[in-house]
């Protein structure tokens, strides 16, 4: 019998007063000049302007998600449901304890570890231990102790530190290294009640797309246990497809959230550069890297969104843009109008869907743009000019990036040392000795990219090939909502196939590193299927929207207005994902149970 | 090396106008390289690297910077790797990007502001020093510092 129950979506809060049925739209007014031709297209007036909803604070808080009760039903073959929502009410009516859901995705994580190997570090005993204190404060009617993600147990990728786990980053160099402190993503998941179950595997320190860079184990892929899972964050794409885990988080620098969850079947989010806080996330490439997250569907992993997310003063780079309760804004199917994307305007990137691309994973894109034309949205192909130069731009300035940032590993107050009789032994031995082969290269390659001759030739060239990807992808979000394509040229590849051949594995990334470069949100979601496997081999679409527009709403901290956005991100993708049909992203090896 | 389904999926940049670069003159202008004893390699020789104009990697000098000692026979290993993908980098020089400004960054943290410069207290400094590998309090002890030069 399936284990996760499903349960129907809560109508919007009802304080919200943006109309549940009318199409929206922008204001004409607040579009910018490009964009006014699209206002006038027929259709229901703009809404008025609504004040802030009550719960859009600049400082994360507790939010509680109302929800209309309605029983629980066993999961037929439908649209992805939420697991957070069936968890929260199965603890608020007492249905179900922390510690029995606990328990059943505990045994499932045992069960299915030591052939998925997802996990670094499995905190199976402490889990068990919050599940039981939580279920204490529910019995005793202690107020406000189911908080938006009690008794949800998530994953966390290993190069985000725990303060009571060992972190590792994937790396020798940091075996057995506890950290001092929580990442902020993972303090406010905490303090919203998650329960954090494990670390889990990645590419050491989020460089690689395979986990096969990992120091300690390589993951496999929940759908056939001979392919990879992506990379770098493996190990969190392959525990939520194969329930192990409700969430989780990963690291996206290059790719390393959407391609793994393009490989494994599940809704992988890329938020906008400075959306989420860095604190505590290691450091791979400072000016790439975002913190991810990764569900069953996009409902939850909007949920985890607007947990994490917000303005963090220990990471300098991040926003304070409001955040909204992003999950509110997505609505359950049956109070969705029979063409609810009318009036988004949607480009396919033409540059993806050419020579190198599996023709499995182009028919399954193909099949996703014509879904989206029967929601009602204008479907169209887009060019962007500088698209092929981004994978060498990527790789110049991660690597420079990468060669100071890793250059903290040193033996001398973390990890691993190696002992020397002076001072540079000890550290070329140290690093010599804890580095992996692939982090080795790319240091090396840094280093040799921002040596003094070669500044121009290489960084200061990827720096002017950034700002030429910026502007074709702000050139095309001004005449298109959202940018499709898919997130990986094909779908999961045996492990081993590519270990050898690092540019062949470089030249995987070439659908998502631009989007890295420019600092855009990227959603990924399950579209579709190839060959391969004893089930076939998952395929996702990945969605780019404009900064921000994870969000129905973009305030502008300068003058308090805000716009709408037509195609929001998470709206899009959750619609998307509810209108599939027949298709059902649940790996054969759960159907075991 | 590169399967041919490899290379071709390797984007090809259109070719524009090649910009006369400055060569720079790589050997006049770095440093000293530290002598390391255990590990010699031979450097890569200078001619027929991709680009063209640049030098090709030294390994050696590049470990050296880097703080990695690499054996020999690890040097060997990742010599070709490296080169080759240095050549891949090289495909940049040849686009026209006269101009162009070059960007630190996204242009998404615009509105980011920095805090008060008001120093707090850590709470947990016990588990930091405890990470330490080698430590004497007050003190985080390191070997000597030995001056090769």
């Amino acid at each position: 019998m399936p284990s996760i129950l499903t349960f129907p979506f809560p109508a919007p809060h009802q304080s919200s007063v943006i109309p549940k049925t009318r199409a929206y739209q922008r204001r004409p007014e607040n579009l910018p000049a490009g964009r006014r031709h699209a206002a006038a297209s027929p259709g229901p007036p703009p809404p008025h302007l609504p004040p802030s909803p009550p719960h859009s604070r600049s400082a994360p808080v507790h939010r509680r998600v109302s929800l209309q009760s309605a029983p629980a039903t066993t999961l037929a073959p439908g649209p992805a449901t939420s697991s957070i929502l069936s968890i929260r009410e199965s603890l608020l009516s007492g249905e179900r304890t922390a510690a029995d859901i606990t328990s059943e995705y505990l045994s499932r994580l045992r069960r299915t570890e030591p052939s998925l190997r997802s996990f670094i570090h499995v905190a199976d005993a402490a889990a068990e231990r919050e599940a039981v204190e939580l279920d204490r404060r529910i019995a005793s009617g202690e107020k406000d102790a189911v908080g938006p993600l009690s008794g949800v147990l998530v994953g966390v990728k290993d190069n985000l530190c725990t303060a009571n786990m060992p972190s590792t980053g994937g790396s020798r160099i940091l075996d057995g290294y506890r950290p001092a402190y929580d990442a902020t993503a993972v303090r406010r998941l905490r303090e919203a009640g998650a329960i954090v179950v494990g670390k889990t595997n990645l590419d050491e320190f989020g460089m690689g797309s395979t986990t096969e860079g990992s120091a300690f184990q390589v993951t496999t892929n929940p759908w056939d246990d001979s392919c990879v899972p992506g990379g770098s964050s493996g190990g969190s794409a392959s525990a939520v497809s194969a329930r192990q885990c409700v969430v989780s988080l990963g690291s996206d620098t290059g790719g390393s959230v959407r391609q793994p969850a393009s490989f494994c079947g599940v809704v992988g989010l890329k938020p906008t550069y400075g959306r989420v806080s860095r604190f505590g996330l290691m450091a791979y490439a400072s000016s790439l890297d975002v913190v991810g997250c990764f569900g069953s569907s996009v409902f939850d992993t909007a949920t985890i969104l607007s947990v994490v997310a917000g303005h963090d003063k220990r990471d300098s780079t991040s926003s304070s843009q409001v955040v909204p309760d992003y999950a509110s804004e997505l609505v359950s199917l049956d109070l969705l109008e029979s063409k609810p994307l009318t009036g988004v305007r949607i480009g396919i990137i033409q540059e993806t869907l050419g020579e190198g691309v599996a023709n499995g994973v182009i028919s399954s894109i193909k099949g996703a743009a014509s879904h989206l034309e029967q929601l009602g949205s204008v479907v169209e192909e887009v060019s962007l000019p500088s698209f092929s130069l981004g994978l060498p731009a990527y790789y110049i300035l991660a690597s420079s990036e990468a060669s100071s940032n890793l250059s903290r590993y040193d033996g001398i107050r973390y990890g691993r040392q190696v002992s020397a009789d002076d001072l540079n032994d000890l550290y070329g031995e140290s690093r010599a000795n804890g580095l992996g082969h692939e982090v080795k290269m790319r240091i090396l390659m840094g280093t040799y990219a921002l040596s003094a001759g070669y500044y121009d030739a290489y960084y200061k060239r990827a720096q002017q090939v950034r700002t030429l990807v910026n502007e074709s992808f702000k050139d095309a979000l001004e005449r298109y909502d959202i940018l499709i394509s898919p997130a990986a040229p094909s779908a999961a590849y045996k492990i081993g196939e590519k270990i050898n051949d690092p540019l062949a594995m470089y030249a995987g990334d070439i659908m998502t590193v631009n989007v890295n470069l420019a600092g855009l949100p990227a959603l990924v979601v399950p579209c579709g299927f190839v060959e391969g496997g004893p089930a076939g081999l998952p395929v996702g679409l990945q969605m780019i929207g404009s900064q921000f527009s994870e969000a129905q709403r973009v305030e502008n901290p300068l003058n308090n207005f805000c716009h709408f956005i037509q195609g929001n991100l998470l709206r899009v993708g959750h619609i998307f994902e509810q209108t599939l049909q027949n298709l059902s992203f649940v790996p054969p090896l759960l159907a075991e149970s | 090396m590169l399967s041919a389904a490899a290379a071709s999926a390797i984007p090809r940049l259109r070719c524009a106008t090649r910009p006369r670069l400055r060569r720079p003159s790589a050997r006049t202008y770095w440093p000293r390289p530290f002598s390391s004893s255990s590990s010699h390699v031979t450097p890569a020789p200078a001619a027929g690297a991709g680009a063209g104009e640049l030098e090709p990697p030294d390994l050696t000098r590049l470990a050296n910077a880097a703080r990695i000692s690499l054996s020999p026979q690890e040097a060997e290993e990742f010599e070709p790797k490296i080169r080759q993908l240095t050549d891949w980098f090289g495909q940049l020089q040849v686009v026209d990007l006269e101009s162009i400004e070059p960007s630190l960054r996204a242009g998404t943290t615009a509105d980011s502001s920095l805090r008060e410069d008001k120093p707090e207290t850590f709470d947990n400094r016990d588990a930091i020093v405890e990470a330490i590998p080698s430590y004497d309090d007050p003190y985080i002890k390191v070997p000597r510092v030995l001056n090769k030069e």
